[in-house]
């Protein structure tokens, strides 16, 4: 041991110190006596340099196999390239021993963003914290396998590398040569990474013209109510912003179980001063640590948010001078035709897009649509008037905020009450807490999304904080979808085509069309953000991000849950399918490949479609046995993986070069390096380079030169993988140059390069950038602030990208007027899976990041080791059922077994199961999955109008859950004692 | 020089999340025979916790008179569960097509009727009125600790520098006396050791100047950790100063170095829907019974303080409690562990 201690100076030096430590307590006689390194008295010295060498222990006596435990061979900074999203992301340690990753622990240095709010650390979750045993666990994917038996049979052959890509790659030019290259789908998931996972799956679908899929509408994260009413869903603050909060509703979201590395800013705004308010049906977990739970019944948020809007309007609790400048209260609607009053309406040739308010000086005016600035006008917000029509017709017209004044008189406290559950005095109070708040902030989640109706309720909660002027300023405001990322893959993708593509189909296409377009646009007058959102929904027509819900109605068969919906809905007049091919011969909405063309081949990447899929049976039973081959990329085996046709073993998240997209909540890019390898696993960039290269060389083989793409271009295949590659500029394994570029060609991350992002793990943004989703942020990110939302549009005046250009309450498309949903009301939740009492709710779990972990073994030992549902234990007492015991629970569509969770936390009508679990953790593979019909809300079929038009990743139709009817029955060895 | 050190928990920000208990699991009790430990648990209050019953087990002093005290069952502490993945996966019966008819993902042998954080989220009172709230535990790092004085080996040893309980796995002979003599039930038997084990508050770490792992890895930032006598920093300051920290079950004797910041929960509703503003959602009774008599005036100041940061005013307390500086809640513990290369000898 006395050798030991030359190793190195820093070692003698730390041991004189403490005539103990690790060498010396040993040497001390017997190891009976721990020290510690110092005296507390005297501050730590500072370590010199990064790492501080010291001697491993050497056995002398038990403590030193504690102390050998806790050694290590090499750090490697990493993290977890998963959607965990609100919560995203956690810059970690990986500690790495023998070869292997041994434990994680986080790196814990990130800044404070100024003296008035905490730092951040040390984030992290217990997820996080035991990935290093999941990347391990008998669910790890070690080889390329085959599937040799029925699909689903558990039969698998090992196969090489080579011999998977040679066959599949083979099947993708059967598919693009006889069946055309729309029919070949790629389904992403939550491991999209927008690194090089997505550079690569990108580049690639682009070059075959396949078909990927938008999936945000279908996991039910689209945000409806917010798209309809901001003409965006991507905004949201920085979790240090609640301290400058004195007001924060946690309302749809339970951040305790779903932003664990957040939460404490919220316990910590509290001890600062806020109060914090949990709406929510159950006493969540969120709501231990707030100041007022407000009980209310599911799916019935909207009756809640209006009658609190009631209260304010009521009570004269207004910011008349927010609405009249920000929002469409003030705009004229007529009272014939319940459409806004436009130009096309006032003088022939007349705009349909401009519309009117109503001026005190001047009468009926323009609205200004290229900044929100009022100048000298001065809208009246509440009233009627006339006005005479280009037709020589006069008709009376009101003030948006007129007609909302009339509707709210349903929804007095009293009324509302009658309808959400909650207590008109609480209603009061909330309204009246509202009112009198600095700042009042949201806290949500994606979760009004997965209602039927949840649009609904999004645009009344948006409605309540606009009544109040709580948005823009700091720590204030009710926030969408959060997200942040560098805007540099799309650049990426284009760079595969240089001067030589001048008349590559695709190349004009993507590239040289879109510059004309860019021009048109700003000649319009659009904001750089509309423009951005534009370009997007050149990138949904292209087939590159196709609404995923849709897909799934109609090539997977779903629609037919949606067969009984009249039945459900008792707004609704005429059947779902009828509005849907409305909707499709009108262009409003748009579903690839078109009906009819069956798809063929089916990539999953990073995804578990068969998991995810509300009523999935439907989707084995209709598009399964159409697809010719099922092909799914994963670290873990799935739901999915397990009905697929071949396995690809992906790269774990330590075990690759990568980085990913956040969000403002914590607006810091996350990288991680490449810390050990396992068995046949490649990175995701690496597998489908090697597939595209295979591509080339199969078409080569074959005489294959080119093929015709959907819309009858005919697209080169002999330079395939020359183009992925720029041409052997991004090989196989150069994930860290494609990292490089997208980091070096990111506008956002400053003068940040790879090597200095890997070696810390983590960089600040420094702008909100020119992403498809994050530049709705709409604000700056300044050293030393915390981030606000919207800022852009509330101090600068910059106009939202509505058809009003600004937060509008009042939609008057036809399939709102029809559905009567022209304002934000409320509406009964649909009988959703039939009549029957108790509601069947969802919501992400703690224990797990979609099903990542969900069959984590230690994750389930926290756990009861299976799935449960929560139960009131009023609901379980009327049925004889049993804590622990197992219960049957049943609809119209199906049945499952389940162990009952009695818990006194729940209300009474509602049933609660977490998100995520597999189907194989169900008995006979039925779980809840099976009675969720996800019915389609006609309204979401909608298009045409300016903002209404499906963008990425929002206003597309979606599959939701909440809603579910049930009834449960103990099974026999279940019911009470 | 005697020192002690101690923990200081916030229950007003404990996420209930277990990054803590999982911690503590990848680093210590991963061996044959430690599978179904958690040296660190986090259990929903109301509740049974872990073990099982654990406060009806007896242990610790009464009046300074040692209590007669059993060892929980296994079954009481909960089996580490063993699964069919591979069945499912690769099996002759697998799961079919994403959940077909065949074989499903459970636990293997004897179906369980208890697990470490069984009732999570269950908690008491009655709707709208529920109320429960997180409470971690760890090995009290006692005073006056049961377990070393019921080792008949003097197998258990409190480190006179800094405090620190461990069991010497060289005496112990796995007898067991410590477990009965644990009121808190937080010492486990090694079956493949014959050994009894529990928390070391990570004393490898502390040796480096690094805290320990559930309160360096808690992203509630929950944790205060440093010596009890250090007057410049949290513990000191919460414990003795402000008096917001108390310990658990202090009437068992045992004079634990682990304190508690007592919950706030949101005021309850009356029957009118009004906010009850007479009856506290967690009944005092029930905080009183767990955290003994002081915990009403610590709640009190707590109150207080909490109200001043309202009206906008500087509170010292609250102050300590946010945090700002997350190392500054570790009392000079605040060493980054990846700095340390180890060097092979």
């Amino acid at each position: 041991m006395g050798e030991e201690l030359k190793v190195a100076t820093g070692i003698k030096r730390r041991t004189v110190i403490i005539g103990g430590a690790v060498g010396a307590a040993t040497l001390a006689g017997g190891g009976l006596l721990l020290r510690t390194l110092k005296p507390m008295e005297e501050p730590h010295a500072p370590l010199a340099g990064s790492a501080t060498p010291l001697p491993r222990p050497s056995y002398t006596d038990w403590h030193d196999v504690y102390r050998e435990r806790w050694t290590w061979d090499k750090v490697v900074r990493s993290s977890h390239f998963v959607n965990c999203w609100y919560q995203a992301h956690c810059a970690w340690n990986v500690y790495v021993k023998d070869g292997l990753v041994w434990r994680e622990e986080q790196v814990a240095e990130y800044p404070q963003t100024n003296a008035e709010v905490p730092d951040p650390n040390p984030r992290g979750c217990q997820k996080g914290a035991c990935f290093s045993e999941r990347m391990y666990d008998p669910a790890r994917v070690r080889y390329p396998m085959k599937r040799v038996g029925e699909r689903g049979s558990g039969r698998w052959r090992r196969v090489s590398w080579d011999e998977a890509l040679s066959d599949i790659a083979d099947k993708m030019l059967d598919t693009i040569t006889e069946h055309g290259s729309d029919r070949i789908v790629w389904d992403i998931g939550p491991l999209y990474t927008e690194g090089t996972m997505s550079a690569a799956h990108q580049r690639h679908i682009m070059l075959l013209d396949s078909t990927s899929l938008d999936q945000n509408s279908e996991i039910g994260d689209a945000h409806r109510g917010v798209a309809e009413t901001f003409g965006k869903i991507g905004f949201e603050r920085s979790a240090d912003d609640y301290m400058y909060s004195d007001l924060i509703l946690i309302w749809g979201s339970n951040p305790l179980y779903t932003q664990i590395p957040n939460a404490h800013f919220l316990t910590e705004a509290r001890y600062k001063g806020a109060q914090i308010v949990c709406i929510a049906p159950d006493f969540s977990a969120s709501s231990i640590h707030s100041d007022l739970h407000v009980p209310v019944e599911p799916g019935c948020d909207a009756a809640l948010a209006l009658g609190i809007a009631s209260v304010l309007v009521d009570e004269g609790a207004v910011d008349l001078d927010f609405i009249a400048e920000q929002t469409d209260l003030p705009l004229l609607v007529r009272e014939d035709t319940r459409r806004y009053l436009r130009s096309s309406d006032l003088r022939k040739g007349g705009s349909d897009e401009q519309l009117y308010f109503h001026d005190e000086q001047q009468g009926i005016s323009p609205v200004p649509r290229r900044s929100l600035a009022l100048g000298s006008l001065t809208p009246t917000v509440d009233g009627r008037f006339e006005v005479e029509l280009a037709s020589g017709e006069t008709v009376g017209v009101r003030t948006v905020y007129s007609l909302l004044r009339e509707q709210l008189a349903d929804y007095t406290p009293e009324k509302a009450s009658a309808l959400c559950g909650t207590p008109p005095a609480t209603i009061r109070r909330l309204a009246r807490m509202l009112a009198r708040a600095r700042a009042a902030a949201m806290v949500t989640s994606s979760n009004m999304d997965k209602y039927y109706h949840g649009n609904l309720m999004e645009r009344s909660q948006a409605l309540v904080f606009a009544l109040t002027g709580n948005y823009g300023k700091k720590g204030s405001g009710f926030v969408g979808f959060p997200w942040l990322d560098h805007d540099a893959l799309e650049k990426f993708i284009r760079s595969m085509f240089g001067v030589g593509d001048m008349l590559n189909p695709t190349a004009i296409k993507t590239v040289g069309g879109m510059l004309a377009k860019q021009l048109k646009w700003k000649a319009q007058g659009y904001t750089d953000e509309m423009i951005v959102y534009e370009q997007g929904r050149s990138v949904i027509s292209e087939g590159r991000m196709a609404c995923g819900a849709l897909f799934w109605y109609v090539h997977g068969g779903l629609l037919e849950a949606s067969e009984k919906l009249q039945e459900w809905d008792p707004y609704l007049e005429r059947p779902v399918r009828e509005v849907l091919e409305e909707s499709l011969s009108k262009g409003w909405q748009e579903v690839w490949p078109r009906p009819g063309n069956d798809p063929k081949m089916l990539f999953v990447l990073g995804a578990n479609p068969l998991r995810r899929i509300r009523s999935y049976p439907l989707v084995l039973e209709h598009l399964w046995p159409k697809l010719d081959l099922i092909v799914t990329l994963d670290w873990r085996m799935t739901s999915t993986t397990v009905a697929s046709d071949y396995v690809l073993p992906a790269a774990a998240w330590y075990e690759r070069d990568e980085h990913k997209w956040v969000t403002p909540l914590m607006p810091f890019i996350h990288s991680g390096e490449k810390a050990t390898s396992y068995y046949e696993a490649k990175s995701d960039w690496e597998i489908i380079s090697r597939l595209t290269e295979k591509v080339d060389e199969r078409a080569r083989a074959r005489g294959i030169e080119s093929f015709v793409d959907r819309r009858g271009d005919e697209l080169p295949l002999h330079n395939l993988y020359a183009k992925f590659s720029s041409n052997g500029e991004y090989g196989h394994t150069d994930d860290e140059k494609v990292c490089a570029y997208l980091i070096d060609n990111a506008s956002n991350l400053g003068d940040l390069t790879w090597p200095e992002l890997k070696k810390k793990g983590f960089a600040r943004f420094e702008k909100i950038g020119h992403g498809a989703v994050a530049i709705g942020n709409a604000t700056e990110i300044e050293p030393g602030e915390t981030i606000t939302p919207l800022t852009k549009h509330v101090f600068d005046k910059m106009p939202y990208p509505t058809l009003s250009r600004r937060i509008q309450f009042y939609i008057d498309q036809e399939l709102y007027l029809e559905m009567g949903e022209q304002l934000p009301i409320h509406k009964a939740p649909p009988l959703a899976g039939g009549n029957y009492p108790l509601i069947l709710t969802g919501g992400h779990t703690r224990w797990s990041i979609h099903s990542a972990w969900r069959d984590d073994s230690l994750m389930l030992q926290q756990q009861r080791g299976e799935p449960v549902v929560f139960m009131s234990v009023v609901d379980a007492a009327e049925r004889r059922i049993r804590d622990g015991g197992m219960v049957r629970i049943f609809n119209d569509l199906d049945e499952f077994e389940i162990m009952a969770k009695v818990s006194r936390s729940m209300r009474k009508g509602q049933l609660t199961i977490y998100h995520a679990w597999e189907n194989f953790q169900f008995k006979n593979g039925k779980g809840f999955q099976n009675l969720i019909p996800t019915p389609l809300n006609p309204v979401e079929l909608a298009g045409g109008q300016f903002h209404l038009r499906p963008m990425v990743i929002a206003l597309q139709p979606g599959h939701t859950d909440r809603d579910t009817r049930v009834e449960v029955e103990a099974t026999s060895d279940g019911a009470s004692r | 020089m005697e020192r002690q050190l101690a923990m200081v928990l916030d229950l007003n920000k404990c996420l209930g999340c277990q990054t803590c208990t999982i911690a503590c699991k990848r680093l210590w009790t991963r061996d044959e025979g430690m599978e179904y430990m958690w040296w660190n648990s986090v259990n929903t209050q109301p509740g049974r916790g872990t073990p099982r019953d654990w406060e009806d087990l007896g242990g610790g002093f009464r009046e300074g008179i040692p209590e007669p005290g059993r060892i929980p069952t296994r079954r009481e502490f909960g089996e580490a569960w063993e699964y069919n993945h591979r069945e499912v996966f690769y099996g002759e019966n697998a799961s079919g097509s994403g959940g077909g008819a065949g074989q499903h993902l459970q636990i293997q042998g004897e179906k369980p009727d208890w697990g470490p954080n069984w009732d999570e989220d269950q908690g008491g009172g009655d709707y709208p009125n529920s109320y429960y709230f997180y409470l971690p535990r760890i090995c009290n790092h006692c005073t006056h600790p049961a377990c070393l004085e019921a080792c008949p080996r003097k197998a258990i040893e409190k480190n006179a520098d800094n405090g620190i309980v461990t069991v010497n796995e060289d005496r112990c002979r796995g007898y067991r006396f410590c477990m009965e003599a644990c009121p808190y039930k937080k010492i486990y038997f090694n079956q493949a050791k014959k050994i009894s084990q529990k928390c070391i508050f990570c004393f490898p770490r502390i040796e480096q100047g690094v805290a320990p792992a559930c309160a360096r890895q808690c992203p509630g930032r929950v944790r205060f950790v440093g010596y009890r006598d250090d007057r410049d920093a949290p513990i000191y300051k919460l414990v003795d100063k402000w008096q917001v920290a108390i310990p658990l079950h202090p009437e068992y004797g045992t004079e634990p170095n682990v304190f508690y910041v007592p919950p706030i929960a949101p005021p309850r509703y009356d029957e009118n829907g009004e906010i009850d503003e007479l009856n506290p959602r967690i009944p005092e009774a029930y905080l009183v019974s767990l955290f003994g008599p002081k915990v009403i005036d610590a709640l009190v100041v707590l109150g207080e303080e909490m109200a001043k940061a309202r009206k906008g005013e500087k509170s010292e307390l609250m102050d300590l409690l946010i945090a700002y500086k997350w190392k500054e809640m570790f009392g000079g513990f605040d060493e980054d562990p990846a700095a340390i290369e180890w060097v092979k000898s």
